[in-house]
């Protein structure tokens, strides 16, 4: 038995849909697709995985994917909380899964109509999402809606704090808007942005604008996630998972820990990259490419200091050196991110942490051995480092 | 309504006297009828209800009226309205409040654009925006 | 609709596109001074170029003219339209009725666009002549799924002088499924015929955690904070438990009501029903040392600051919900 999970699994299949503002299809339409391709691109059958893990927002049960899918027996399965925190959770329960022999292969998914079904943006206005109603008393009644509306708060303290400003968060916007000009699939392609069109774009909740927020897309997507050891003689080149751990912090609350002592910063990233770099014996030097979640600009900065590139308020001018961009110290987001690829709650970067491993990003960046790819910024979260293997 | 601003002495960013809109059912009917729009969920209760909402509403052209009053009273007697965009938003019905804000988004030399955000307690109710002719 | 029914919609629907509604419309009167009074009695316009020849020539109008955004009342139907109609008048009534048809029942006016040329002169006689412009491709919006339609309306005088043109937008869309089954009783043209209660701001949802604050607020006018009874610690938001010593029992205080900002934003988007906007959000850092998420009224936005000191102020809303705001402190 192993005592961490360091090393002990790998992605070796993913599999994605087109991604739409109108999928015209159900949501277990999309999730089947998605899950039926990681598996091929795999090389396996359906009946090869034993295991299914999701989002609790999710609306596709594993049972009905599985029967859809034609997975037949399955001895594990799991559902992950927290909205796009559970990205990385995902890739952390079907690693602890085939690294204990719970599951053989465990493919992870999520799939949503997120701009022509439930809109996220539109976030606790209408039917409440998540369970703890009490939970949102607090913010409803005052107007607080909306997960721009909470985290324009800390990014407004943020930002105050340490001088950051409109152009730098534009850096950040530009910058991933020109990585999706290369990336069929992304649904900014061909809609490159200037400083201009981030600057006269319309105020959404100060001071974050349009450009600061991520799309609202329909869609799926899926990893197969297997032990690093079958993972060698599958289809694909694994991406071994060095390090992977989910993060909550001390005083955590779901996108409203705002009772803590310093809201300009995001101790519960901090925490998920000390057990990270601890579990791989790795650091930010060694990181050479990632996909920090991207939903808001805002949260780029906080995590590049979270993750140790930079030190506290420099983050400002880590961008501003074009650091993450191709050539730069940390391409991010190649694909285009949640901003400019599509919203599909984080799954999709993770599908791109793979492909920067395997080498066959759209702008796949020269000599890439570790890639470290994030969950959901402001609640309960997660982070994973890729490896070779 | 007395001077007339020119387009050099205002900034962009500059606001309007806010104007707060009591909406009788008379004013919804009058200006319905002032404009020659008898549709009925303009005048008739009934009929509004009938079709799922609580009361009769306003039309477009009488909000259109009173938006143009709103702003031609700020701007004075020799500014001309030469254009008029608008975004429409939820009803406006009697016993609202129709609160009118505006601002200076844009000028040149002998015009601005000022736009006008018409907001009750459904939200919403019509952005507009309004390009003045000024003297120079 | 399968692929080929869709597809076969989708060709006669462009059909409409590029097509005169119909004839031209010519106002029944000439633009002149009762229908202007009219106008201005309900607009509550004083304006002296639409009322006052003598003042009128004063100005830059010169004489009396037509206020701009009368424009489209020129050439209305007038008494005919409280009629309805059973049978499309027009081909925009046929556009519309076809769209019905295909289950797109649900209509929304979205934009406008009026373009004047000038203002008109006593006596002008009004032309309107209308067309299909635009129908854009299918489309996931708010309302559901659906088509933009534009029309697009020049207007000329008697003598065929250009004096402006309107465009018009309308989003003509299916309504969710559960918003129709939900409605009841339908109407004769099937909009629903269940009647919309006044939006108000999204109550707190109550549970025994937290209604105690909530009804505090309202029977005492105070903002109540959490106490342990065990240790004294203050809480908020509250909970069923002192993190510190593990006490389930508590009461409460009565905050100062002073505090300062710790952080905000100023909400613009989305706007939902219920809420004005802009909204000041934002975070206080209260006397007690307690934190909490509320509202800053009596405050421009771009005066607020970090830092800033505020007040209690407990808001009262018209349907008699109370909820603790602040203002800037005196």
């Amino acid at each position: 038995m192993p005592t961490t999970i360091h090393n002990e699994a790998a992605v070796a299949g993913i599999g994605q849909t087109a991604y739409s503002k109108k999928s015209g299809v159900s949501e277990l339409s999309l999730a089947t697709e998605a899950v039926r391709k990681a598996i091929d691109d795999a090389g396996l059958r359906p009946s090869d995985v034993d295991g299914l893990v999701t989002y609790t927002m999710d609306s596709s049960d594993e049972v009905e994917v599985a029967r859809t899918v034609g997975i037949g027996d399955m001895t594990f399965w799991s559902k992950v909380n927290y909205g796009g925190g559970a990205a990385v959770g995902l890739v952390a329960h079907a690693a602890m899964a085939v690294a204990t022999g719970m599951a053989k292969n465990v493919v992870v998914y999520r799939a949503l109509n997120g701009r022509s079904g439930q809109r996220m943006g539109q976030g606790v206005s209408g039917q409440i999402i998540s369970s703890d109603l009490i939970h949102w008393s607090w913010y409803m009644p005052f107007g607080l809606l909306t997960p721009a509306s909470w985290i324009a708060l800390q990014a407004k303290l943020y930002m105050e704090k340490y001088g950051a400003t409109s152009e730098h968060l534009a850096h950040i916007a530009i910058t991933q808007r020109m990585h999706a000009q290369n990336n069929p699939n992304a649904a900014m392609r061909g809609k490159p942005m200037t400083m201009d069109d981030y600057m006269n774009a319309r105020m959404i909740c100060e001071p974050l604008r349009l450009f600061d927020c991520c799309q609202e897309d329909d869609g799926g997507c899926a990893l197969l996630i297997t032990s690093a050891e079958r993972a060698k003689d599958m289809k694909q080149k694994p991406a071994v998972i060095r390090a992977v751990t989910q993060a909550s912090f001390e005083g955590q609350e779901q996108m409203t820990s705002f009772y803590r002592e310093d809201l300009a910063a995001l101790p519960e990233m901090e925490l998920a990259a000390k057990i990270i770099y601890e579990q791989s014996g790795l650091g930010a030097k060694d990181i050479d490419a990632a996909c920090l979640y991207d939903a808001f600009t805002p949260e780029i900065l906080m995590q590049l200091e979270a993750f140790g590139f930079c030190g506290k308020g420099e983050a400002k001018d880590f961008v501003t050196a074009d650091s993450l961009t191709l050539g730069g110290a940390l391409p991010n987001n190649t694909h285009g991110g949640l901003l400019s690829e599509a919203y599909l709650h984080g799954v999709n970067n993770l599908a791109e942490g793979v492909r920067l491993i395997r080498g066959t990003s759209c702008n796949q960046p020269e000599g890439v051995d570790h890639v470290l790819v994030t969950s959901g910024v402001g609640v309960p979260t997660g982070a994973v480092i890729f490896g070779q293997v | 309504m007395t001077k007339t601003f020119k387009a050099s002495e205002l900034t962009i960013g500059q606001e309007l006297p806010p104007l707060d809109l009591k909406i009788t059912a008379t004013l919804v009917a009058g200006g319905a009828l002032a404009s020659r729009d008898y549709t009925p969920v303009h005048h008739d209760r009934d009929a509004a209800v009938a079709q799922g909402l609580p009361d009769m509403f306003m039309n477009i052209l009488t909000t259109q009226g009173l938006c143009s009053r709103y702003v031609t009273d700020w701007a004075g007697v020799d500014a001309v309205v030469t254009r008029v965009r608008t975004k429409l938003g939820g009803p406006n019905m009697p016993g609202d409040l129709l609160k009118l804000r505006g601002k200076v988004v844009a000028k040149s030399e002998k015009s601005v654009d000022v736009e006008v955000a018409g907001n009750n307690a459904w939200g919403n109710h019509v952005t507009a925006t309004f390009t003045l002719a000024l003297p120079a | 609709m399968n692929e080929n029914d869709k597809k076969a919609f989708e060709t006669q629907l462009r059909t409409f596109v590029g097509r005169p509604i119909g004839p031209p419309m010519t106002g029944r009167d000439p633009v002149n001074e009762p229908m202007i009074r009219q106008w201005c009695d309900a607009m509550g316009e004083t304006h002296p170029a639409y009322l006052d020849a003598k003042a009128a020539k004063g100005t830059i109008h010169g004489e009396i003219k037509a206020p701009p955004t009368m424009l489209q009342a020129w050439v209305m139907e007038g008494w005919e339209m409280h009629e309805g109609y059973d049978e499309p008048k027009n081909e925009q009534h046929r556009l519309h009725k076809f769209l019905a048809d295909h289950g797109y029942t649900g209509v929304l006016g979205t934009n406008t666009e009026e373009n004047y040329t000038r203002y008109l002169r006593l006596g002008e006689q009004v032309t309107a002549e209308t067309v299909i412009a635009e129908i854009s491709d299918e489309k996931a919006t708010g309302r559901g799924i659906g088509y933009f339609i534009t029309t697009r309306t020049s207007f000329v005088n008697e003598k065929g002088e250009d004096i402006g043109s309107m465009s018009f937008r309308v989003l003509r869309y299916k309504p969710p499924a559960e918003a129709a089954s939900a409605g009841g009783g339908a109407g004769k043209d099937g909009k629903s015929a269940a009647v919309a209660a006044k939006p108000t701001r999204i109550k707190p949802p109550m549970g025994q955690d937290n209604a105690w604050w909530w009804e505090k607020v309202a029977k005492e006018n105070v903002l109540p904070i959490q106490r342990c009874t065990g240790c004294g610690k203050l809480r908020h938001p509250p909970r069923p438990m002192c993190d510190a010593c593990g006490s389930q029992k508590w009461d409460s205080i009565a905050a100062s009501g002073r505090g300062t900002i710790h952080t905000f934003t100023v909400i613009h988007y989305p706007q939902f029903p219920g809420y004005d906007y802009p909204i000041v959000s934002i975070i206080v850092d209260l006397e007690e040392g307690e934190r909490m998420a509320s509202t800053l009224v009596e405050c421009k936005p771009e005066q607020v600051a970090i830092g800033m000191p505020v007040e209690l102020l407990i808001h009262t809303d018209e349907d008699g919900f109370k909820i603790p705001f602040f203002r800037p402190a005196k």
